[in-house]
């Protein structure tokens, strides 16, 4: 069955079962790899994408059901690296292995969009992602300061 | 040490390469790829570490991988301050492990420990020493060159930024346009690079990891984001119990399930070649194949549906014997509690034994931890194209050289014809060391041969076939002399098969602080795997060590603080003292706290090997906040670390505070039990990390107790045990309770 996506603002037609998890139809079908598989069950967070600007986790998100909506993926988070959150995240040394970070990023843009000036305790709740390394304060400190950038 | 340029080319075409670190690449074109030896339009090779290009980009060869440690942008950094690189003009590939085997070991070789070629720190002397010099010996044929095309002494001719300038006829010219002369260049004498006094650049640049602007889009290829043409998938399973055996499986009822092509069967009893006469990292053994099966499918998530649906039965072997996990647990305290000499005595000084049969002041606990899932957050995978003729294989290894050797042998294909492709590194912390996962990603695809096959685990098969951290119990017994410090020491631990001992015997209690010590081991017939984890034995031994000391502590009637600052005066390494003064200080030890809170201190050294002035010290001030329903809450995190002199300080913090958390987490939560001889935990909902939500809210690191001795140990393992301990200590600051066995959320 062919199903209609867009995704970064490119329509794409992809031929697949509809009950495959988006995130394999990112990752083995269009070959966007930078959407990480990290746990299957979305409890880990390393696979999150926007849906029509929402963070959701892509390996229980049914293809089906991003039919027809916006989907941004971290390739698509900015065109050159510019998104403040990319920004501050280089200048501030925050990722470690890097695995896990493609969804931190997502979780915290979709936070920035939603609330442009996140308390600690809105990140603790929308950016519940693991990561392994323990990056976590940095991710905390970026955060705070890409929102200041983005409002000043 | 000969610094010329080879004198012979290899005329292997190469299919492999590296994936160079700097540059995005959306996928792996083989035939894009160069040969390592590139004297040719494409660059110079100065040394096998130091290629220029035409371009003006200096890309240095890096053997060990980066595993989020920042190993890399350290050899870059220690290049860059005998070859004065432009920072922007630098890039990264990992060395070949087959060059390595096919040149005589050229990147392992000079290495003080033969497995740490491909494997560990940049800072390692010998690495240092030969990446010092292959960059001095790079500027100077460059001088050399730029001096002989304008007609002007070397001496006289400057280097800066990747660019030569003879500063009195202002002329200038760039590295890369006088590399393919310097490259010929012989030198009658090789440069001396300068002392550690003189540096210019280590110790005081501090840049961001090279990775990073890759990392935050995406770009970066892990080992399961490899992908090569024609590459089909697939999803595996081993036996559920360890050493168990596939007895068998039904293919009919998937074989018309969409994308399925077919299955691998992995049969350990299979005859594989002997390894010839080179050494291989560590013991081929550590890399055995395991009982399993894979089926094979267009795409993963076919392959990974067909699994589930695939009948299979197995023999599940001597494992089952360990119903419950209590019996385990159970059979570790009768190994402790069994005053026989079935053990092993890895120190004995003294009369520990005799003085603790009636001892006038004694101190004794018994302390346990749980097997532990490194949990890193790639799950295993990794991708081979075999053929009779020669192999390919694209893999997140933590140690090249390894997996190069232990592809060759399971493909039967020699090392010289297996290409090994580092990919980076999504999370390690020991668990891709031995190789036995590239052992299995080859195992799959060598039974489709010509087929590139990309082998996954799901997150349930790498968290229940993993290598563990051990599960251990330990009795600490201590008599206390009249000024309260221990006088005798007896230590007795239990461990499954492959349990590290390290810091039991090689810690400063039993290498030198206490008069009389006694420690001894005893093995435990669990068939769960084990394998190294950050801080191999260090994470178990010197957090029940550092616990134990508290103990002593409160029996000697003394602040936790006082008590170490009067222990660790005698260890013939004044870091110690400095380390606890540091940390005490910046953590306002002794300050008041509200009630429900507490502080906890310890402090270990990680590589040490009962040394003074070796390996890591860390002191680490745990802030607790104990909740009415006993939730424990990290309030924060003071470190102060000596290991030696830095180079990279923020690379030193990012392990500090990513150690830091590591340990907090295995403290806090991690424990995987067995039941009918399986693991029972497969995934985060079951093997609860730390988030931000609980994670301490401040981690700070300090840097006012580095004692500027001549070495540059590891770090990222440092924190291991003293953060868990403080946390342990700071638990019984607030409660009076001692936690004595983890995960301590299970415990309160």
């Amino acid at each position: 069955m062919a199903i209609q996506l867009t995704i970064n603002g490119r329509k794409q037609t992809v031929e697949v079962d509809p009950a495959t998890p988006l995130l394999w139809v990112l990752r083995d079908h269009l070959g966007m790899t930078g959407t990480k598989f990290g746990c299957g069950l979305a409890q880990c967070g390393a696979c999150t994408v926007h849906v029509d600007q929402l963070a959701i986790r892509s390996c229980q998100f049914p293809l089906e059901a991003a039919a027809g909506k916006q989907i941004t993926t971290i390739e698509g988070l900015s065109e050159d690296s510019s998104h403040p959150l990319q920004k501050v995240w280089i200048e501030n040394n925050v990722a470690q292995c890097g695995y896990c970070q493609s969804g931190m990023l997502m979780a915290a843009a979709a936070l920035l969009k939603k609330n442009p000036q996140p308390t600690d305790a809105d990140i603790d709740t929308e950016v519940s992602n693991i990561c392994r390394c323990g990056t976590y304060t940095r991710v905390r400190a970026a955060i705070h300061q890409a929102a200041r950038l983005m409002n000043a | 040490m000969q610094q010329n340029r080879r004198d012979f080319l290899i005329s292997a075409v190469s299919l492999g390469g590296n994936f160079v670190m700097g540059i995005s690449e959306a996928g792996v074109a083989p035939e894009a790829e160069a040969a390592w030896d590139t004297d040719s339009a494409n660059g110079t090779e100065f040394t096998p570490w130091i290629k220029i290009s035409p371009d003006n980009i200096v890309t240095v060869r890096v053997a060990t991988p980066d595993l989020g440690n920042g190993v890399v942008t350290q050899a870059l950094m220690t290049i860059t301050e005998e070859l004065h690189c432009d920072w922007g003009k630098l890039r990264s590939e990992y060395a070949e492990p087959r060059r390595n085997y096919m040149e005589d070991d050229v990147y392992s070789k000079a290495v003080v420990r033969y497995d740490h070629g491909f494997f560990a720190r940049s800072t390692e002397p010998k690495r240092m020493a030969i990446l010092l010099q292959a960059g001095a010996s790079a500027r100077e044929r460059l001088k050399e060159a730029a001096a002989q095309a304008w007609g002007v002494p070397r001496a006289e001719v400057e280097v800066s930024k990747s660019v030569l300038t003879h500063a009195s006829t202002k002329r200038t010219l760039t590295y890369g346009q006088v590399a393919a002369k310097a490259g010929a260049v012989r030198l009658d004498a090789e440069p001396a690079p300068k002392p550690h006094q003189e540096w210019w650049f280590l110790g005081k640049a501090n840049p961001s990891r090279m990775q990073q602007p890759l990392l935050v889009n995406g770009s970066a290829v892990f080992g399961i984001d490899v992908k090569v043409p024609g590459m089909v998938h697939a999803a595996l399973m081993q036996s559920p119990v360890h050493g168990g055996r596939l007895k068998s499986y039904d293919f009919e009822k998937i074989r018309n399930m969409a994308g399925v092509i077919g299955i691998a069967v992995i049969d350990p009893a299979e005859i594989r070649p002997p390894i010839g006469l080179r050494r291989t990292p560590y013991p081929i053994e550590s890399s055995a194949p395991q009982s399993g099966i894979a089926v094979v499918a267009e795409h993963y998530w076919q392959a990974k549906m067909a699994l589930e649906a695939l009948p299979v039965a197995w023999d599940d072997g001597p494992g089952t014997q360990w119903n419950t996990h209590e019996q385990i647990v159970d059979a570790l305290s009768e190994a402790i509690n069994k005053s026989d000499t079935s053990g092993k005595v890895l120190q004995s000084r003294g009369e520990a034994l005799r003085m603790l049969e009636s001892p006038q002041r004694p101190v004794e606990a018994v302390y346990h931890v749980p097997f532990a899932e490194h949990a890193h957050m790639e799950p295993l995978n990794g991708t081979a194209l075999v053929t009779a003729q020669r192999v390919d294989v694209w893999h997140p290894s933590q140690q090249g050289q390894q997996a190069h050797i232990v592809a060759a042998q399971e493909s039967g294909v020699p090392p010289e014809n297996v290409h090994f492709h580092q990919t980076y590194v999504g999370g390690a912390f020991g668990r891709r060391t031995f190789g036995d996962d590239v052992r299995m990603v080859v195992a799959v695809a060598k039974k489709f041969p010509g087929r590139p096959v990309k082998v996954i685990w799901s997150r349930e098969e790498t968290m229940r076939q993993g290598r563990y951290r051990s599960i251990e119990t330990a009795r600490l017994r201590a008599e206390l002399g009249p000024d309260g410090m221990p006088v005798a020491l007896h230590v007795r631990a239990a461990g499954a098969p492959g349990f590290f001992p390290r810091y039991l015997h090689d810690g400063p209690l039993s290498a030198g602080l206490v008069e009389h010590v006694h420690v001894e081991t005893r093995v435990v017939p669990i068939h769960v795997m084990t394998g190294p984890f950050r801080a191999p034995g260090y994470n178990s031994n010197a957090f029940f060590s550092e616990m134990f000391v508290d103990e002593c502590a409160a029996a000697a009637d003394m602040d936790p603080l006082d008590y170490r600052l009067k222990l660790y005066a005698k260890w013939p390494d004044p870091a110690w003292v400095k380390c606890l003064t540091e940390v005490s200080g910046k953590a306002s030890w002794g300050s008041k706290l509200p009630k429900g809170w507490g502080r906890g201190i310890a402090i270990a050294n990680y590589g040490m090997d009962g040394k003074p002035m070796a390996g890591s010290t860390v002191a680490a001030v745990v802030t607790v906040e104990i909740g009415p329903e006993r939730q424990i809450r990290i309030d924060a995190v003071d470190i102060a670390v000596d290991p030696g002199r830095v180079c990279y300080r923020d690379g030193v913090t990012s392990q500090m505070e990513g150690g830091a958390l590591f340990a907090l987490n295995l403290a806090l939560n991690e424990q995987l039990t067995v039941a009918n001889g399986r693991i029972v935990e497969g995934n985060f909902h079951e093997y609860p990390m730390l988030r931000l939500s609980d994670a301490p809210r401040r981690i700070s690191v300090h840097f006012g107790a580095v004692s500027g001795h001549s070495r540059m140990a590891w770090v990222g393992e440092s924190p291991m045990a003293p953060v868990s301990a403080a946390l342990g200590n700071a638990i019984y600051a607030a409660t009076g309770e001692r936690m004595r066995s983890t995960p301590f959320r299970l415990q309160s």
